[in-house]
């Protein structure tokens, strides 16, 4: 799924929007993001996260105190909001690894100047989700009991289980994309360290792991990022199936489909690069990046959104349409319900915002026009969490039984915490951007030296 | 019978003997409240041994030492805690058993005095519990009596206690993992050699 | 046992509270607490039984009480015990309760100045009673409800030693007016017994005898063996139901007849015409009756009852041809200000189809004391008149269950010195002078005779966890105290001894008596004949208060029966079995006038009649007539944890819209007043437990025609022999009881009989009380947290398509005349490929190797993800800690020492009572031999009525189990689709279509 190579005048878009950067230039320019002293906008912001994160663990404290009963849980619908959040965020997670894996193997240059806070995007997002899988289960103090750890016991886990293989696959996912993120940063670091004072120096300093840009580094760094890219590349396909099957192996009408490890890895990617959009238009606003963010990326970027977007399209049809085609009673009014049942205004949401929406991109004006990618990506994040919140909240309320269908609303304290898992990740993102350069300096020059070199004609290569 | 119940009954038969032949010998009978001989010196080392507080264990409202009475007079474990081999719970015996012999010896003990006490108040003795396990768990005296697992298997050699206290015993998992006395992964490790039940439902409902 | 003995060792149940309580919380026990003295019975970890009596309501149900380390823990049927033959109801199983409920009085309570309750001495309360009576001299009142045989006879003795002015019996539930129509008819004073165990046609004419009938147990088990599916012929008796609601009763029955209320007379003697005139009764009867009985031809009484005259001819004429048929009399929901005509004209049917000497026995004289409506208006007028001194209060709630209407609050007012011997709490409690504690019955001694030659001994089974006395003790005293001939008068000994000399010569004897629970001989019955002015009664219309377009229906609630049960939490959160409401009242009006009122489903409404004015949410049905309006009795208490919302009313009392009549015989009329119902705008959510009754085709609750059995008769056992059935070739497809371990001996299985299967919920409460189900309240319960491991599904008929997509459960129409509802019992299936297994991270629910689907709470991190998994939804989440929150002391004594209490954060669902399987297994292996058939069962089958359960194991051969459930006929396997392989079969309700005549 590689995008067209990128025409050559778009690749001078990209490099040349003002006369030709010295390295400096760009250094200054990147730099400046996370040097200057936090503006007003900047300490609001995070003031505001900070009472929201606040609110969340407070809450979160208090279900543990008193039981999960304050959540909006009702028989029989036995996942709720936690559930549905973990697996938004999860999906959020995929836009980084792809953006920074993916496209790298198939040199995508245009990725470059976005993958920075995409592969930040993806910590934090898997983090949050982390969170939820604390936050979903009725006793976390004994929640290590998952973990398939040598005890006393004699005891052993059920590696039959999804939700073991989620542990699992969780958990790798975070490793590497750590690591990802880490070896990307270190020869910006390097850059920021000899830019620095202060405790800001020695922090970079120690970080830097002492990179000098020797040929010689240069060299295994590549190599490194080119095998973790192919470590990695699995990964953004694997992680999220395994999500799916969560719902996948049960037998609960609406989750029991074959379809669901495709349907969801595409839905991931479709609301990670949605994110991405949503973070990065911003940024860019504040901090004057748009000579280096320029249409272009924006222009393949939402590229993928339209094909992503196809993609869940179809994979909404073919539920419906199986549903129909499995002749089963209970699956046929279980899709049913989720149209015209309690739940459709959820149900709505996620199609017209998946997708029908995004398909405004066929047209070239709305793949470059900056505010209506906003909007529309901010409506898909929106249109993704409804996705999941139908597929576990209308699958649970109408199963084989109809004696105990029941009904489910998000209870305020479960709001709370969703909310606040919301503000930590914003905080996280916040203080990245204090902290750490948001573009990748070195990558943005290589661009730039290539192009300054060799002019157009390589730039076409790829 | 089981072999339980038949040594219990044999023990029951000494005893009788025992006192039967302290009345023909002459020693202070019943009758002869009051006049009672004095009791043994290796008695009240005994009592003052199960109140020792350098020794390990809690201490208990009496000076009650399993050596004394498992130990040295070889009283069968079952015919205080009597139900033992029945029921699942271990009986533990009631006032009026301890009176049943201590209303004829050891009337000058300080211990037999404080248990006089408790029965002309017709109150419980609170024990202090040493050995126990959670709520959660089933455990079934009867069960292992009639396997024939020696009690100092679970409760140490409480004949050689004066005061009795949780003795450590732990075993070692071949993954190089301790699991101490009256821990779970002890009871699997036992439950594997013998070859008893591992399902969870035999001791969790 | 000498009585010194149980006091001494009962001494320890106040100090092993502090074990049981831990139970209940995680804190660890620290001490071991002994016995003072340890009676040889007992054993600790070993339970105890005591034969007893039930004194929930005057069926008298024999009691065995569980008890472990002297306190009691579970009431199970005495098997011995004619009325009920080892099962139980609901209701008297949670009667435990009482004893462990956490606001009895602790001590004798005096009403001081400030108008509030004081605890005081019980010497300076019985001094006090005494100079009072003195004082009253010729004044003083007993009122109460029915006491067993000794207490009555004692209360005679007494009222008359103190020169007390009389003694009134007052049970609001008393069939006063077919005592008054047996009078009448046969000139004998007593209660006719029915026994339907014989019967091939049942009408049942509104006595709703499966819920507060005269004896319910006794009848859900006759009727269940009267159309025993198992055996052929029997299998085809028919079962009509006449009344205005489809009520729990009337679910069970083949045909239901919407009668007009109060018109069950007219119907009863319309079908004796019919029956009589097309050849069949005896003739004695047509003698005595044809020429009289004329006038009630089909047509007229089809206009004035609302049943079609052909229905009436039909079952006429099948009565004519019925072997034997038997007819029961309206009960307390009809008695009309005409029910005694009503009753006498169906003991006339009863008597003019040759009945009466075999379905319907009339037993001698007894003599007993009655409860008399009648004398208890009496008794309210001489307490307006300032007639009445002290009044004497026991085993009623009068100021609850009497009618606003009789003023018997404000008479109570004028009364001087009132005196209560209730043992919680009440609203009559909250008016008394004087309260002073009874036992409860499990702390009591005390006896109780349900019918003629059926006497059943209460024994107490724990210490009196309160400062409380026997009433009798405590009259004695007061008698006693007053010193001089009063004194003198006053037997000797205690109200044990009363007991004990009652029933025996010697302690031997009493010993006996003791083991077995009672004695129990047949009622001999009266040689009886119709008496001359028999056919003097008026059988006519009802007489309604009143102009409303409705006939407001009182009907007595099987979970909270005349109100008493309410402060019962588990009877209030067992739903109702037909609505299955918790925790309020409702008023159940047809779907057409819904309708025309332009309410729906929990929409409030006021209800109007002469006496007063009730808003009440509303539950649409098919299952009740377009003219009537129907609300249960039992809510509305403004005292009491759970009976009330703290001090204000939960729910309605409906008793308060009701005028204070009596009938012809001067027993209490219900059916009484005309009503109008309007639209308030309000709405109220209903805490229910079953969300839909339409099962959408689903096969959770199967019914098979009659006609499947003839099919079957030709080639039985063959799988491919029935067509009728479609469930037999499901069964073929796995042999459950391959899903145990190869070389285990067992695999333990149910089997569920649909067709036995009344929807009683006797093993819901039985569940509840042996496996420590906490109870949630009825905020949980609207939120569907209600932890019960067994619930009873109501389906009606296969259900349809329709519906679904609201909020509100789909309300089937069940309003046509051919009844088919189906109770299906859903408890864990113990599946063979259980879904909730494999998805279990931490194999906290696993399959053990007898088949049985393991939940190990401990083990458990709550993900939750088995209760999605589990199609059949029968796992329970601990939402909170709730059993530590919601049981006050000195509840957790009351808890299953055996069972784990569960905390919050962890699942639990139905474990076929392992513990009781692990217990018997203790016995089989001390003896070397594997668990007998019959040596284990679960408590749901256990408490059953019916016995529509059936536990065992499934590997061996010949068990009971195996045997039901290899029925080719009815078995099927619920959800069998999703090939989870039960270890539960269900049997198919079996449809026997109408009356054929």
């Amino acid at each position: 799924m590689t995008p067209p190579p990128p025409p050559a005048e778009s690749v001078a878009a990209m490099i040349r929007p003002t006369p030709l950067l010295a390295d400096s230039q760009t250094n200054r320019d990147v730099m400046a993001v996370f040097m200057e002293r936090p503006g007003l906008g900047w300490l609001l912001l995070i003031g505001l996260c900070g009472a929201g994160l606040v609110a969340g663990a407070l809450t979160w404290i208090f279900q543990i105190y008193l039981g999960l009963g304050i959540a909006g849980y009702s028989h029989p619908i036995f996942w709720g909001a936690y559930i549905v959040t973990f697996v938004f965020w999860v999906g959020i997670a995929h836009a980084g690894t792809l953006i920074s894996a993916i496209l790298f193997l198939f040199r995508a240059r245009w990725r470059n100047a976005i993958n920075r806070s995409a592969e930040a995007m993806t910590i934090f997002a898997v983090f949050t989700a982390q969170l939820f899988l604390g936050i979903h289960v009725g006793r976390i103090w004994k929640a290590y009991f998952i973990l398939p750890y040598p005890n006393q016991r004699a005891l052993w886990v059920n590696f039959k289980s999804p939700l073991l293989w989620d542990t699992f696959a969780i958990s790798t996912y975070t490793l590497i994309s750590l690591i990802f993120f880490y070896v990307g940063l270190i020869p910006d670091l390097a850059i920021a360290r000899d830019r620095t004072t202060g405790w800001r120096k020695v922090l970079y300093g120690a970080l830097a792991l002492g990179w000098q840009g020797t040929s010689r580094q240069w060299k295994s760094h590549t190599r490194t990022v080119l095998h973790l890219s192919g470590l990695a590349t699995p990964l953004v396909l694997s992680v999220h199936s395994v999500v799916s099957w969560d719902f996948a192996v049960s037998i609960v009408p609406g989750w029991h489909a074959t379809i669901f490890a495709p349907y969801f890895v595409a839905g991931a990617i479709f609301s990670g690069f949605a994110m991405v959009l949503t973070v990065m238009i911003p940024v860019r606003r504040i901090f004057r990046l748009e000579h280096i963010i320029t249409d272009y990326h924006f222009e393949n970027m939402t590229r993928f959104l339209l094909l992503t977007s196809v993609i869940i399209g179809y994979a909404y049809g073919i539920e419906y349409f199986i549903a129909w085609y499995s002749g089963v009673e209970a699956e046929r009014t279980s899709f049913w319900l989720r149209a015209f049942g309690p739940y459709w205004i959820s149900t709505w949401c996620m199609i017209i915002f998946n997708g029908v929406v995004p398909h405004i991109f066929w047209f070239k004006w709305a793949r470059t026009h900056v505010p209506t990618i906003f909007v529309v990506s901010t409506l898909i994040n929106i249109g993704m969490w409804f996705e999941r919140y139908v597929i576990i909240i209308t699958g649970l309320s109408r199963e084989y039984n109809p004696a105990v269908w029941g009904h489910y609303t998000p209870s305020i304290p479960e709001l709370l915490i969703v909310i606040g898992s919301f503000s930590f990740f914003s905080i996280a993102f916040l203080l990245f951007l204090k902290l750490f350069p948001v573009i990748p300096i070195s990558e943005v020059k290589e661009l730039e030296i290539h192009a300054r070199s060799h002019g157009h004609a390589t730039s076409e290569a790829h | 019978m089981s072999p339980i119940q038949l040594r219990r009954r044999i023990v029951e038969a000494a005893l009788a003997v025992a006192v039967a032949a302290g009345l023909v010998f002459g020693l202070p009978g019943p009758r002869e409240s009051g006049a009672q001989a004095e009791s043994s010196a290796a008695a009240k080392e005994a009592q003052q041994l199960a109140w020792d507080d350098s020794a390990p264990g809690p201490k208990q409202p009496i000076p009650f030492s399993h050596k004394l009475h498992a130990g040295q007079f070889q009283i069968d474990c079952l015919y205080c805690h009597s139900g033992t081999d029945r029921s699942a719970a271990a009986g533990v015996p009631s006032v009026e058993s301890c009176m049943g012999c201590h209303s004829q010896f050891g009337q000058d003990l300080e211990g037999i005095q404080i248990l006089k006490q408790y029965w002309d108040d017709k109150e419980p003795i609170p024990w202090e519990q040493i050995h126990r396990v959670p709520e959660h768990v089933q455990f079934k005296h009867n069960r292992h009596v009639a396997a024939e697992v020696p009690c100092q298997r679970c409760h140490g050699p409480v004949e050689e206690m004066d005061k009795v206290h949780l003795t450590s015993d732990t075993i070692w998992w071949p993954w190089l993992l301790p699991s101490k006395k009256l821990e779970m992964g002890w009871c699997i490790n036992c439950h594997r050699e013998n070859q008893a039940s591992q399902d969870c439902l035999t001791c969790h409902y | 046992m000498p009585e010194l003995d149980r006091r001494e060792f009962l001494k320890i149940v106040g100090a092993s509270a502090g074990a049981a309580a831990a139970v209940g919380c995680s804190d660890p026990v620290s001490k071991l607490i002994p016995y003072v003295v340890q009676p040889e019975e007992i054993t600790p970890g070993i339970p105890l039984y005591y034969a007893s009596t039930c004194l929930e309501c005057p069926a008298a149900c024999g009691l065995h009480v569980k008890t472990r380390e002297g306190r009691p823990i579970k009431l199970e049927g005495n098997p011995d015990h004619p009325i009920n033959r080892g099962s139980l109801c609901g209701r008297g199983q949670t009667s435990i309760g009482r004893t462990y409920h956490p606001d009895r009085f602790a001590k004798p309570m005096r009403r001081g100045a400030d108008g509030t309750l004081a605890p005081i001495e019980w010497d300076e309360a019985i001094a006090l009673l005494a100079a009072e009576l003195g004082k009253a001299s010729g004044r003083t009142w007993v009122l109460g409800g029915t006491t067993g045989p000794t207490a009555s006879e004692f209360l005679d003795r007494w009222v008359e030693a103190v020169g007390a002015a009389g003694r009134v019996v007052y049970e609001p539930f008393a069939p006063e007016a077919l005592v008054g129509a047996t009078r009448t008819l046969f000139g004998v004073e007593s209660e006719p017994i029915f026994d339907l165990s014989g019967a091939d046609l049942i009408l049942d004419f509104g006595s709703d005898f499966l819920e507060t009938g005269l004896s319910p147990v006794e009848h859900a088990r006759q009727l269940a063996t009267a159309r025993d599916a198992g055996e052929a012929g029997t299998r085809a008796t028919r079962f009509v139901y006449i009344g205005p609601r489809l009520s729990m009763t009337a679910s069970n029955a083949d045909e239901w007849l919407a009668a007009k209320p109060g018109t069950e007379g007219l119907l009863a003697l319309a079908l004796a015409n019919v029956a009589l005139s097309s050849g069949g009764g005896t003739d004695a009867g047509r003698a005595a009756l044809a020429p009289s009985l004329a006038r009630f031809d089909a047509a007229s009484v089809a206009k004035l009852s609302g049943v079609p005259a052909e229905s009436i001819e039909r079952i006429g004429r099948a009565l004519a041809q019925a072997k034997a048929p038997v007819a029961l009399p309206p009960g307390t929901a009809l008695a009309s200000r005409r029910a005694t005509a009503s009753c006498g004209a169906v003991l006339l049917l009863d008597w003019a189809l040759g009945a009466v000497g075999k379905g319907v026995k009339i037993p001698e004289n007894d003599g007993r004391r009655r409860s008399s409506y009648r004398a208890v208006l009496a008794l309210v007028d001489l307490m307006k008149t300032d007639n009445v001194g002290v009044l004497l209060l026991h085993g009623s709630n009068p100021v609850y269950s009497l009618p606003p209407a009789a003023r018997f609050a404000e008479a109570l007012e004028r009364v001087p010195f009132v005196v209560s011997f209730a043992s919680a709490p009440d609203e009559t409690t909250a008016r008394a002078h004087l309260v002073l504690p009874d036992h409860t019955p499990l702390e009591s001694w005390g006896d109780a005779s349900p019918r003629p030659g059926v006497r059943s001994l209460v024994q107490p089974t724990i210490r009196p966890l309160r400062d409380t006395r026997a009433m009798v003790d405590t009259l004695l005293d007061v008698g006693r105290a007053m010193g001089g001939a009063v004194a003198a008068r006053m037997p000797e000994g205690s109200f044990r001894s009363l007991v004990e000399a009652a029933w025996s010569s010697s302690p031997e004897a009493f010993r006996q008596v003791l083991a077995v629970g009672g004695r129990f001989e047949n009622p001999r019955p009266a040689a009886v004949s119709l008496a001359g002015d028999a056919l003097q009664l008026e059988v006519a219309e009802p007489l309604l208060e009143g102009d409303g377009e409705f006939v407001l229906l009182a009907v007595p609630s099987p979970q909270l029966y005349d109100g008493r049960a309410a402060d019962l939490p588990w009877q209030q959160e067992i739903s109702d079995p037909v609505t299955k409401i918790t925790w309020t009242s409702w008023a159940e009006l047809s779907f057409a006038t819904c309708e025309r009122l332009g309410v729906e489903y929990g929409d409030v409404v006021a209800i109007e009649t002469v006496a007063g004015t009730l808003e009440l949410p509303v539950f649409p049905r098919g299952g009740v007539r377009d003219d009537v309006i129907a609300i249960p009795t039992g809510q509305g208490h403004t005292v009491g944890r759970w009976a009330s919302l703290d001090g204000k009313a939960r729910g309605v009392n409906v008793i308060a819209a009701l005028p204070s009549l009596t009938d012809e015989s001067g027993g209490r009329a219900w059916l009484v007043a005309r009503a109008n119902a309007r639209k308030t705008g309000g709405h109220f959510r209903f805490a229910i437990d079953q969300d839909s009754q339409d099962q959408r085709g689903r096969r959770l609750g199967l019914a098979t025609p009659l006609s499947a059995f003839a099919a079957a008769g030709a080639a039985h056992g063959e799988a491919d022999a029935h067509g009728g059935d479609h469930a037999e070739h499901h069964l073929r497809e796995f042999d459950a009881a391959k899903d145990s371990d190869a070389n285990s001996l067992y695999r333990w299985g149910m089997a569920i009989d649909l067709d036995r299967c009344t929807g009683c919920k006797a093993c819901v409460a039985a569940c509840y009380i042996e496996n420590n189900i906490p109870v949630v309240g009825e905020e949980e319960v609207r939120r569907g947290r209600i932890m019960s491991w067994l619930r009873i599904e109501r389906w009606v008929g296969d259900g349809s398509l329709e519906g679904g997509a609201g909020l509100d459960p789909i309300l089937p129409d069940e309003s046509g005349s051919i009844v088919d509802v189906r109770h299906a019992a859903l408890v864990c299936q113990q599946c063979g490929a259980a879904p909730c297994e494999p998805v279990c991270p931490v194999i906290a629910t696993y399959h053990n190797e007898d088949g049985l689907n393991g939940m190990i709470y401990n083990r458990c991190i709550g993900t939750r993800y088995c209760a999605n998994n589990c199609p059949y939804k029968v796992r329970r989440f601990n939402w909170y800690d709730f059993q530590i929150h919601n049981w006050p002391e000195p509840m957790p004594l009351m808890l299953n020492p055996d069972v784990t209490v569960r905390g919050q954060g962890v699942m639990e669902k139905c474990t076929f009572c392992v513990q009781r399987v692990a217990f018997a297994r203790q016995k089989a292996k001390d003896e070397q031999r594997p668990i007998a058939d019959g040596e284990v069962t679960t408590a749901c089958a256990q408490a059953c009525p019916t016995q529509a359960i059936t536990f065992g194991n499934l590997k061996d051969g010949a068990s009971a189990v195996v045997r039901k459930s290899d029925d080719p006929v009815r078995g099927y396997h619920a959800l069998h689709e999703l090939n989870t392989r039960p270890a539960v079969t269900y049997l198919a309700k079996v449809t026997r279509g109408p009356v054929e005549g």
